[in-house]
C-alpha cells in the first residue's frame, strides 16, 4: 500500500509538471545571428524571432495562431544584443501591448515580458519588431498572426473553408542584411531577393511550399505582405478565387480577383476552390514602389492533391493512369488494394481484375490507394 | 486652355520707378519687386471686389524639412508659407477661386477631378478658376506643370467634409532634392533617373514637426468620431498603418469599390485622394505612419518622414 502511495505521489509530480508544462504559453525569443539560404546556397545573415523551446529563429518567425475571443499571453524574451519590441500588427491592441518604443515600452537585452490581448477578430495579422523599423523589418524580425474561428467559418456569416494556407511576402536587399551596420541611408534600401514564406526560386518548388488541394474543398490563402516592395498577384481563373477580407474584416462586397495588390502591411484573404485535376501558379511580382519597376517574380504553385504522390515522403509509391479518372483506373502489378475516401473511411477492399478498378459509381474525391504490400497511391473521381 | 475668365489685374509699369526704398537691389530686381507688390495690391483689391477666395502661387524657401530649398505653394494669402493651403466647398454647389500667381513663370492650373479642363496662367497674372459642384469627399488640385509638381505646388479641395466630425488632413509629399533642385534652376527633370526621394513628408513637414501640426495630429476624446482627408500629391504610391484602430474607408477617388471597407493599412496610390472614418474606441498615444519603410525617414534617419499620431483622451 505504502509502495502505491509513492508511486501514486510520483506520478501526481509528473503529471503536474507535464500538465503545468501544457499550460504554459509558448515563448518567442529574438536573435540575431540566424541565417536563411538562398537557392544557391548563399547564406545571407538575418535577424527575427524564434520559440525558445526550439532554439533557433526563422525566416519569417513562427506562426502565431489564435482562435477568436482568446485571451493571448504572448511570452518574450530578448537575449539579444539589441533591444527589440514585439507589434501586434492590426489587432488594435492597447497603447501598453502595442510594442512601439516611444509609446509603449522597449524589451532590453536579457529582458522580458507578457504581451497581453484578446484576439476580438478572426482574420490575417502579422507581428514585427517596432525598433529602428526601417533595418529591423530587412533583417527578418517579422510573422503572420491568424486568429479563427473554431466553426472553419471566415467570419460570422462568412464562407466555410477546409484549411488556412498562410502566406507571408517580404524581401531584402542582400547588401543591407550583409552589412546591416553600414545600411545607412535607409532610403536607398532597394530589394534584390523575393520571397514567399521565406522561400524563393526554386525552394518554392518543394512540397512544402507547394498548396495541395482536394477538388470541391475551399482553402483559405492567408495572404499578408511585410515586403518593401509592391505586390501584384495574379490568379489564373481556374483557381476560381474569391476575396472575402482585408487588414482582419470582411470586405463590403466579395469579389472574384485575378489580379490583387498587396501593398507593405497590408493583408486579404482569398478562398480558392480550384478545378480538379488543375496544376498551375500564382504569380507574384514585386515592384519597386518609388521607381514602379518589377524588380522580381515568384510563383507559388498549387496543385491538385492527387497529383502529388512524389511528394509524400513515402517510398516507391505506385501511380496509377488515368488520374483523374471518371471509369476505371489501372496500376500495373497489384492484384487486391484498400482504397479510402479523403475522410479516412474504408470504400473499398477487394481485388483488383487485371490490374483495374472500375469507379464509375464512384462520387467525386480524392481516394487513397493502399496496396497488400503497403505501397500506396492517390487518385482523384471526377464525372 | 482656357483664357475668359482672366482678370487683367498687373500691367503697372508705369509706376516701377517711383520708389527709392530698394537702393540693395538690382535693377533688374526693383523692377521685378516693384511689379510683384502693384500686381499683389491690384489681386487683393479684386479679390475683395468679388467677395470670394483666393489662392496665391508663390515661390520662396521651404524650412519645414531638414533640407531647405525652394519651393513653390499654394497660400491663403501674399505672405508666404511653405505649408499648402486647403479649400473647402460645399457639395453639390458650383463656386469659383481666384488664383493669383505671384511667380515670374507661367503655370498650368488642374482640378485633379475627371473631365476637368486645364488652365494656363501667365507670370504675374490671375485667373477665376471654376470650380465645378462635386459630391462629397476629398480632391486634389495643383500645378501641372513641371516646376509646379515638382517645387510642391498641390493641395486638397474638401467638399462637404466639415461640420459634423472632427475634421484632419494628411497632404502626403516625397521629395527628391535633386529633382527640386533641377526644377528651380529651369532645367527639365530627368524623369527616366532612378527615383529616390530623401524627404517625407505630411503638410509638407516630417516627423517629429508633424506632431505639431494640429491638422496632422489627431487628438481626440474617447467616443469621438473624426474625418481625415488625405492626398497624395507625390511621385509614388504610399500606404498608411494606423496602429490601435481601423478606419473606415469614406471616399475615394481611386478605390471607390472600397468605400465601406474597414483597414488599419491604407494604401494611398500617387494622385489618389480619400476620406477615412476614425473612431476613438481607446485611449492612449498611438503612431499613424506609412509602412513602406524607407517613407518613415529624414534623409535616411529612422524616425522620421510620414509619420504622426493619435491621441485620445478619456
Amino acid at each position: 500500500m505504502r509502495e502505491f502511495r509513492i508511486f501514486a505521489a510520483i506520478f501526481a509530480l509528473i503529471g503536474a509538471t507535464i500538465g503545468s508544462a501544457q499550460m504554459a504559453p509558448p515563448q518567442l525569443f529574438s536573435g540575431m545571428e540566424g541565417y536563411t539560404f538562398l537557392p544557391d546556397g548563399t547564406a545571407i545573415p538575418i535577424w527575427g524571432y524564434g520559440w525558445t523551446a526550439d532554439g533557433f529563429i526563422t525566416l519569417p518567425g513562427p506562426l502565431l495562431e489564435y482562435t477568436q475571443d482568446e485571451f493571448v499571453q504572448l511570452n518574450f524574451t530578448n537575449p539579444s544584443p539589441e533591444s527589440h519590441t514585439i507589434h501586434l500588427h492590426g489587432l488594435d491592441v492597447d497603447q501598453a501591448n502595442d510594442g512601439v518604443p516611444s509609446t509603449s515600452f522597449l524589451v532590453t537585452t536579457g529582458g522580458q515580458t507578457t504581451y497581453e490581448f484578446t484576439a476580438n477578430h478572426p482574420g490575417t495579422f502579422l507581428y514585427h519588431c517596432h525598433v529602428t523599423t526601417t533595418l529591423h523589418l530587412t533583417m527578418g524580425m517579422y510573422g503572420m498572426i491568424l486568429v479563427s474561428r473554431p466553426d472553419m467559418t471566415l467570419f460570422d456569416g462568412g464562407p466555410s473553408y477546409t484549411e488556412n494556407a498562410p502566406i507571408l511576402f517580404s524581401d531584402f536587399a542582400v547588401e543591407t542584411n550583409m552589412n546591416p551596420v553600414q545600411s545607412f541611408p535607409f532610403h536607398d534600401i532597394r530589394p534584390d531577393v523575393f520571397m514567399v514564406n521565406g522561400a524563393s526560386g526554386a525552394q518554392l518548388e518543394q512540397s512544402e511550399h507547394i498548396i495541395d488541394f482536394e477538388p470541391g474543398q475551399p482553402i483559405a490563402l492567408r495572404l499578408g505582405s511585410m515586403a518593401y516592395s509592391l505586390l501584384q498577384l495574379n490568379f489564373p481563373p481556374e483557381l476560381n478565387a474569391v476575396c472575402y477580407m482585408s487588414d482582419g474584416r470582411p470586405v463590403t462586397e466579395p469579389f472574384a480577383v485575378e489580379n490583387l495588390d498587396i501593398f507593405p502591411g497590408e493583408r486579404f484573404t482569398v478562398l480558392i476552390e480550384p478545378d480538379a485535376g488543375w496544376d498551375g501558379y500564382i504569380g507574384c511580382e514585386f515592384w519597386n514602389i518609388p521607381d514602379q519597376q518589377m524588380d522580381g517574380e515568384e510563383y507559388i504553385r498549387v496543385r491538385d492533391a492527387s497529383l502529388s504522390v512524389y511528394d509524400w515522403g513515402v517510398s516507391d509509391p505506385l501511380v496509377g493512369y488515368p488520374n483523374p479518372t471518371s471509369s476505371t483506373i489501372e496500376w500495373d502489378g497489384p492484384a487486391a488494394l484498400n482504397v479510402f475516401n479523403s475522410g479516412g473511411r474504408l470504400v473499398y477492399n477487394g481485388p483488383l481484375r487485371r490490374g483495374k478498378l472500375d469507379i464509375v459509381d464512384w462520387p467525386n474525391g480524392l481516394y487513397t490507394a493502399i496496396f497488400p504490400d503497403g505501397k500506396r497511391s492517390r487518385f482523384s473521381v471526377i464525372h | 486652355m482656357h483664357e475668359k475668365w482672366r482678370y487683367k489685374t498687373f500691367g503697372f509699369n508705369a509706376f516701377i520707378n517711383c520708389s527709392g526704398g530698394f537702393d540693395h537691389l538690382t535693377k533688374f530686381e526693383q523692377m521685378h519687386s516693384f511689379k510683384l507688390l502693384i500686381f499683389i495690391a491690384s489681386a487683393a483689391f479684386s479679390i475683395a471686389l468679388q467677395g470670394q477666395d483666393s489662392l496665391w502661387i508663390s515661390r520662396g524657401e521651404w524650412t519645414d524639412i531638414p533640407d531647405s530649398v525652394q519651393s513653390i505653394r499654394f497660400n491663403s494669402n501674399p505672405q508666404w508659407s511653405g505649408i499648402n493651403s486647403t479649400l473647402s466647398r460645399v457639395p453639390g454647389e458650383s463656386s469659383t477661386l481666384f488664383l493669383i500667381n505671384t511667380d515670374s513663370i507661367s503655370h498650368t492650373w488642374g482640378l485633379q477631378v475627371e473631365g476637368e479642363e486645364e488652365w494656363e496662367l501667365a507670370a504675374f497674372d490671375s485667373l477665376l478658376i471654376p470650380i465645378p459642384a462635386m459630391a462629397q469627399g476629398t480632391y486634389r488640385f495643383g500645378l501641372l506643370d513641371e516646376s509646379g509638381r515638382v517645387l510642391g505646388a498641390s493641395g486638397q479641395l474638401q467638399v462637404g467634409l466639415e461640420g459634423e466630425y472632427p475634421l484632419f488632413h494628411w497632404n502626403l509629399g516625397d521629395w527628391s532634392m535633386e529633382r527640386m533642385a533641377s526644377a528651380d534652376a529651369g532645367y527639365p527633370v530627368d524623369w527616366d533617373s532612378p527615383y529616390v526621394p530623401e524627404q517625407f513628408t505630411i503638410n509638407e513637414r516630417t516627423f517629429p514637426a508633424t506632431v505639431d501640426d494640429s491638422d496632422a495630429f489627431v487628438a481626440l476624446s474617447l467616443g469621438d468620431t473624426c474625418l481625415i482627408s488625405i492626398a497624395n500629391h507625390g511621385f509614388m504610391d504610399h500606404v498608411f498603418h494606423f496602429h490601435g484602430f481601423h478606419v473606415t474607408m469614406m471616399t475615394s477617388t481611386h478605390h471607390p469599390q472600397r468605400i465601406g471597407w474597414s483597414k488599419d493599412t491604407v494604401p494611398i496610390r500617387m494622385g489618389e485622394a480619400l476620406t477615412v472614418r476614425l473612431i476613438a474606441y481607446q485611449v492612449g498615444l498611438y503612431p499613424v505612419h506609412n509602412h513602406n519603410l524607407i517613407a518613415v525617414t529624414n534623409a535616411g534617419f529612422y524616425p522620421g518622414g510620414m509619420i504622426t499620431q493619435i491621441h485620445v483622451t478619456p
